[in-house]
């Protein structure tokens, strides 16, 4: 089998060569970008009490040197952010895992049955399935690796970018990063590869599948927010500890209101409105506000609650954001992942049927 | 005319019973009946479109048979795949080179998906044929392509070989060279061979038995030696004594029509033909049977 796969490689040595060379590439490069953040080494409180440039003769209070190197500091920080390079690897590093499982997926069945080798491998496997597995192996061995850097590489980059931020207890950009990058590739490979074993062309296979992709990459977290993490959503209220909540980033799904403890329907609410009509409208408890460039707190930090008490003891309507809290991680990735996984098993079946049924030309 | 010499289909290496195949209307193969005996190497002749390649290509199950069945060594390939292909060697019609790979690369892959492939008897074959095991397979010429291709085929020791129009493609010498190493791998395995090809004079030397296909059906299914033998050729429609008519076709020339008979079962063992027949060659025989089958017996020259 070893021979196989390495022969695999051999046959197609382009997309091998390719896969690697911008894999690596694009993984040395956010490695590179991320080491350019960090090597700035902006102090976490310069983040804190930046207020924007500072522009003299504005009117603006003239800051102290402390201030004015901080502002510097979180300036050149922010414009290696926002750079052209910097966006280029993060966009790549959207994509490549995808782009990554079609490049060496299309041709996988594809190309034997265009450059007429079908025939003989067949003829000589006798198992087509068999033959199959062996390339499917070859596939999945050069892309769980590469795609594990790639990913690794998204996560620490994502954490350079976001000082402060535990990049495995925050949902920022999470579908393109860390462990799950190995499973879109997983995905996208398997769909081609049943694509191409259904149309036994390399190019037709890997136009659909680009467009298939690109409709469930967009689609993804929208459906999994609505389909599958819904059912699991907790309360704001859940998150208080101590009288705080932590300022986590995490997944807001819907609200609900709650009048005297008792959750209420929109009609309800109107009613409630109509009949005490109260003076003062209390704002509603969300957790993924954006943080107040005044105040002191970052993300990750623990946030005070305000009004520090439980929601359902207020007199009012209280609105109650329900989400996926930070902390439910690792859980979210397995989830998603497995999901990757069975349909990538879905669809590799489907290739493995179909390779017994169809002609080889 | 199908399995008609002879060959019980108990004993024969390649059997088909009442096979048929059909593409949407396209009828390939029609009641298909056939039997190649053990270490014969047969040669399956017949024109572009008669059904060869479908025939082959149901024996290797990369096409069901709408109707019929075939046996390759006693097994059913559609039935029994893995168990059928094991017993065959294949050559396709065009030589099927793995890009990117060497030679050597070519007969691993072979080993690696093949069970009990022999690389050394495969290398040795082709270094014989002076073809070099570290050069790349998609830069070898067309007749060092079709080595190698034969040479897998041989790798794989099976008892039956199948060669979809090898030759097709190949210069004279390339062919000749081809043959010589397929007669001697046969000889020395004892293994049979069913050789396809639409050009009659490339496989007459090699072959000792004939099968001719036309319009999906078996025109002819004898002993090469038996074909000559059999048949006689005329200018005019007087028939040899106790012969009957074939198919017309037009001579070399283009001046006369010739007519193919077979002679009566008996004639063949030294009966006098008629005064005015002449001997067959393979290729009028051949010519002959597909007359028939396009329905072109009779044919008039203006």
């Amino acid at each position: 089998m070893l021979t196989r796969i390495w022969l695999t490689y051999k046959q197609h040595w382009f997309e091998t060569g390719a896969i690697l060379v911008v894999c690596l590439g694009l993984t040395a490069a956010a490695l590179i970008e991320a080491f350019r953040l960090n090597s700035m080494n902006v102090p976490f409180h310069c983040f804190q009490n930046w207020q924007g440039p500072y522009f003299p003769g504005s009117g603006q209070p003239v800051p102290d040197a402390a201030t004015l190197k901080c502002n510097n500091m979180v300036e050149g920080f922010q414009g290696i952010v926002q750079s052209l390079d910097m966006n280029l690897v993060r966009t790549l590093l959207v994509f490549t895992p995808i782009l990554g499982g079609i490049i060496v997926g299309a041709p996988l069945v594809a190309r034997e049955i265009e450059q007429g080798t079908a025939p003989l491998s067949w003829a000589l496997s006798g198992s087509r399935r068999r033959w199959l597995l062996g390339k499917v192996l070859a596939g999945v061995l050069l892309l769980v690796p590469v795609m594990l850097a790639v990913g690794f590489a998204a996560d620490v980059l994502q954490g350079a970018d976001s000082p402060g931020l535990n990049t495995h207890a925050a949902f920022e950009n999470y579908v393109s990063r860390g462990v799950i990058d190995v499973f879109w590739a997983l995905a996208a490979f398997a769909g081609t590869f049943a694509l191409g074993t259904m149309l036994g062309r390399t190019l037709p296979a890997i136009i659909l599948a680009l467009v298939v992709c690109f409709f469930v990459r967009v689609a993804w977290e929208a459906a999994m927010n609505h389909y599958v993490l819904w059912p699991f959503a907790k309360s704001d209220v859940s998150f208080i500890a101590n009288g705080y909540y932590v300022g986590q980033i995490n997944i807001p799904l819907y609200e609900k209101v709650y009048i005297d403890g008792k959750e209420a329907t929109d009609a309800e609410v109107q009613a409630w409105y109509m009949k005490n009509q109260p003076p003062i409208d209390v704002p509603s408890q969300d957790p993924n506000a954006t943080p107040d460039p005044n105040s002191s707190t970052a993300p990750g930090q623990l946030v005070p609650v305000v009004p520090a008490q439980p929601a359902v003891d207020l007199q009012f309507p209280q609105y109650v954001g329900y989400g996926i809290p930070g902390a439910w991680y690792w859980n979210v990735v397995a989830l998603e992942s497995g999901l990757l996984l069975v349909g990538s098993l879905f669809l590799g079946g489907i290739a493995f049927v179909w390779v017994d049924r169809r002609r080889p030309y | 005319m199908g399995s008609d010499a002879g060959v019980s289909t108990t004993t024969a290496a390649l059997a088909a019973h009442g096979l048929s195949k059909r593409f949407k209307k396209k009828v390939a193969l029609d009641a298909v009946d056939l039997a190649v005996p053990r270490g014969s190497v047969t040669a399956l002749v017949g024109p572009n479109g008669a059904g060869k390649t479908t025939l082959i290509r149901v024996c290797m199950a990369f096409e069901r048979p709408n109707s019929g069945r075939v046996e390759v060594d006693g097994v059913d390939p559609w039935k029994h795949r893995s168990d059928a292909l094991k017993r065959v060697g294949y050559v396709p019609q065009t030589p099927a080179v793995y890009r990117g790979l060497s030679v050597e690369d070519q007969l691993a892959l072979a080993r690696s998906l093949h069970h009990g492939f022999d690389v050394a008897y495969a290398r040795r074959r082709l270094e014989q044929l002076g073809i070099p095991l570290d050069q790349r397979a998609d830069t070898l010429s067309g007749g060092q392509a079709a080595q190698l291709g034969l040479a897998v085929a041989l790798g794989t020791r099976a008892k039956v070989l199948l060669l979809d129009e090898p030759l097709a493609n190949l210069d004279p010498l390339a062919r000749r060279e081809f043959i010589q190493v397929l007669l001697d791998a046969v000889k020395s395995d004892g293994s049979t061979a069913l050789l396809s090809s639409h050009i009659v004079t490339d496989v007459e030397d090699a072959c000792d038995r004939l099968v001719i296909l036309g319009g999906g059906k078996v025109r002819l299914d004898c002993p090469l030696e038996e074909a000559r033998r059999g048949h006689r050729l005329t200018a005019a429609d007087s028939p040899p004594a106790g012969a009957t008519a074939v198919g017309s076709f037009l001579s070399k020339d283009g001046k006369d029509v010739m007519t193919l008979w077979r002679l009566a079962p008996d004639d063949t063992a030294g009966a006098e033909p008629g005064q005015e027949s002449e001997a067959a060659s393979l290729e009028d025989v051949v010519l002959g049977y597909l007359a028939a089958g396009r329905g072109t017996a009779g044919l008039q020259l203006n």
